[in-house]
C-alpha cells in the first residue's frame, strides 16, 4: 500500500525537488541583483514572517481578494443564470460581456483610478472585473445546456418560477459555474496584485514593489512564491468543491 | 379523493375524463395535426400509435398543457387546458429524472410542487417507491440505476401525486426489450390497483394492443385520426392476453392500418 502510493507520487516529488535544485543552482550562479537561490528566498521569507510585516500585508491582500472575489460570485452566478433563462436579456447583454471579457483589465485601471481615486472600493472593483467574467460566461454556458426535458418536467408538475430555480436551474448549473469560479480564482489574484501595484500600494503587492525598489530580490521572490502557492491551493480547493457539486454527473 | 365511486371494471363509464374537440396545432407554417376528436373515460387506457413524426408526442404535450394548441379545445373534467393542471401527470420517454436527486427526492418532487405537507410526503414517498418495486433504492442516484429502474422511478413520481389522468410519452421506448415487457405488466398491475384515465403514446403496436382499451391510429400530414380500434380483449390484461387468439387479430388489424400509412410517410420523407 505504502509502496504503491510512494511510486505513484514519486514523479511529482522528484519533479519538485529537481525544480528547487535548478532554482538553487541558477540562483547561485547569477548576480543576486537578478535572482536569488531557493535557500535565500526561504530565509528572506522567514525574516519577513518574524517581523510580522508579512502577516499584516497578507491579511490586507486577503481582504481585498475575498471582497472582490465574493462579489464576483454574488453577481456572476445569478446574472449568468438570469441571462440563460431570459433570451432577450442574453442577446442584449452578451456583446458587452464578450467585449469586457476580451479586454485586458489592466488597461482599464487608469480609467478606474481617475473615476474612483485611491480608496479600497476601486481596488475591489479591479479584482471584481478580473474575476467576474469567467463566472458569468461559464454559468451562462452551463445553464443553457440544461436539457429542455427537465424544464418540461418542472412545468408539467406545475413548478413555480422560484421552485424551478431552486430545484432545477441552480443544482444543474453549479458544477458548470464552478469551472468558471476556478478560472476566476487565478484572475482575481492577478487583479489583486495589479490593483496593489497601480492603485494605492498595499498588501503583498506593496511588499513586492518596495522590495523591488530596494533591490531586495530575495524579498520579491519570497512574496511571489507565497502568492503562487496560495493560487495553487485555492484552485485545488475549487476543484474539490466542483467535484462535490458534480457527484451526480457520471 | 377516491375515484372508486363507480365500481365499474375497465373501460368507459359515465362521463369521459378527457375530451379532445377539433384540436389542431401548427409549428409556424407546418401543420402538425388537425381535427383531432376523442374522449378518454375515467378508467380507460387509450393508446395512440402513428408513424414517426406524426405528432403523437406533440398531441400528448398539448393535453398536458405543456404546448399551446391553435384550434379546438381540450377538457380534463370541467377544466379547459391552457397550461399544466393539477390531477394530470406525465411519464417521459427519457425518464426526466433530476440526476442530482435521489430516488426518494425525485418521487417527492411532484408532491412538493403540489404543495403537499411534509408528513404526507414522508408517508407517500416510500409507499409509491414500494409500489413500483424500487424498495431498497431510496437513496440511489439515477446514474446508479438501469434504464428500467429509472423509469420505475419516473412512474412513481407521476403516481405519487395520485393523478386522475396519466399521460405516457413512449415511456418504455428507451429500455431494452425484456425490461420493456416486464414494465408493461407492472404498469397493468399498478393500473388495476389504481385505475385512471390514461393516454399512452407508443411506437409499438403490440404494446398499444396489450395496454389499450382503444387504439387510435394517427395518419397523414398534417395527421388526423385515421381509425379508432376498440380492443375487446378480456380483463384484466395479463401475460395470457398475449396468447389470446383475438390479440393476434387485433395486432394484425392495427399493423395493416399503420403500415399502409408508414409507407406513405416514408415516401413523403424521401421527397
Amino acid at each position: 500500500m505504502l509502496n504503491t502510493a510512494l511510486r505513484r507520487h514519486a514523479p511529482f516529488w522528484i519533479s519538485i525537488a529537481a525544480g528547487i535544485a535548478i532554482w538553487e543552482i541558477a540562483g547561485r550562479s547569477t548576480s543576486q541583483a537578478f535572482m536569488v537561490p531557493f535557500s535565500v528566498t526561504i530565509k528572506a521569507l522567514w525574516q519577513l514572517l518574524l517581523t510580522g510585516e508579512f502577516i499584516r500585508q497578507f491579511f490586507d491582500s486577503a481582504e481585498l481578494f475575498l471582497t472582490g472575489f465574493m462579489l464576483s460570485l454574488a453577481v456572476g452566478m445569478p446574472l449568468g443564470m438570469l441571462l440563460a433563462r431570459v433570451r432577450v436579456l442574453r442577446i442584449g447583454v452578451e456583446p458587452y460581456i464578450m467585449i469586457l471579457y476580451a479586454t485586458p483589465m489592466v488597461a482599464l485601471i487608469p480609467f478606474i483610478l481617475s473615476m474612483m481615486g485611491f480608496g479600497f472600493a476601486p481596488k475591489v472593483l479591479v479584482v471584481f472585473l478580473f474575476a467576474v467574467f469567467p463566472v458569468i460566461y461559464n454559468t451562462v454556458e452551463g445553464a443553457r445546456s440544461i436539457k429542455p426535458e427537465l424544464i418540461e418536467v418542472a412545468q408539467s408538475f406545475r413548478s413555480t418560477e422560484w421552485a424551478l430555480w431552486r430545484d432545477v436551474m441552480v443544482p444543474y448549473t453549479l458544477p458548470y459555474a464552478m469551472t468558471g469560479v476556478r478560472q476566476a480564482i487565478g484572475r482575481a489574484l492577478v487583479g489583486m496584485i495589479a490593483a496593489e501595484f497601480f492603485l494605492s500600494s498595499t498588501g503583498l503587492g506593496q511588499l513586492i514593489m518596495t522590495a523591488s525598489q530596494n533591490f531586495d530580490t530575495a524579498g520579491v521572490f519570497a512574496s511571489v512564491l507565497v502568492i503562487a502557492l496560495i493560487g495553487v491551493a485555492l484552485m485545488r480547493a475549487g476543484l474539490v468543491i466542483e467535484q462535490h457539486f458534480a457527484r451526480w454527473r457520471q | 379523493m377516491t375515484q372508486q365511486q363507480t365500481a365499474a371494471k375497465a373501460g368507459d363509464d359515465g362521463e369521459p375524463r378527457i375530451r379532445v374537440r377539433g384540436l389542431g396545432k401548427h409549428y409556424g407554417a407546418l401543420e402538425v395535426f388537425k381535427n383531432i376528436n376523442f374522449d378518454v373515460g375515467k378508467r380507460e387506457i387509450v393508446a395512440i400509435v402513428g408513424p414517426s413524426g406524426c405528432g403523437k408526442t406533440t398531441l400528448l404535450r398539448c393535453i398536458d398543457g405543456l404546448l399551446p394548441h391553435d384550434v379546438g379545445e381540450i377538457l380534463v373534467g370541467d377544466t379547459r387546458v391552457t397550461e399544466p393542471i393539477a390531477g394530470v401527470a406525465m411519464v417521459f420517454q427519457h425518464f426526466g429524472l433530476f440526476p442530482w436527486k435521489t430516488v426518494s427526492e425525485n418521487v417527492a418532487y411532484g408532491l412538493r410542487m403540489a404543495g403537499a405537507p411534509k408528513a404526507e410526503i414522508a408517508r407517500k414517498v416510500p409507499e409509491f417507491i414500494k409500489l413500483v418495486g424500487l424498495a431498497g433504492f431510496e437513496n440511489a442516484f439515477p446514474y446508479q440505476m438501469s434504464g428500467g429502474m429509472q423509469q420505475r422511478c419516473g412512474l412513481a413520481r407521476a403516481l405519487a401525486v395520485e393523478p386522475n389522468v396519466l399521460l405516457m410519452d413512449e415511456p418504455f421506448a428507451a429500455v431494452d426489450a425484456q425490461t420493456r415487457e416486464i414494465l408493461q405488466f407492472e404498469l397493468l398491475r399498478i393500473w388495476q390497483e389504481r385505475p385512471t384515465a390514461m393516454v399512452f403514446v407508443t411506437h409499438s403496436i403490440e404494446e398499444a394492443v396489450l395496454l389499450g382499451h382503444r387504439v387510435i391510429v394517427l395518419k397523414g400530414r398534417p395527421s388526423s385520426i385515421h381509425e379508432t380500434i376498440t380492443i375487446d380483449l378480456p380483463e384484466p390484461r395479463t401475460r395470457e392476453t398475449l396468447q389470446h387468439p383475438r390479440f393476434a387479430v387485433l395486432r394484425e388489424r392495427v399493423w395493416s392500418t399503420l403500415m399502409a400509412e408508414a409507407r406513405e410517410a416514408e415516401f413523403v420523407l424521401e421527397r
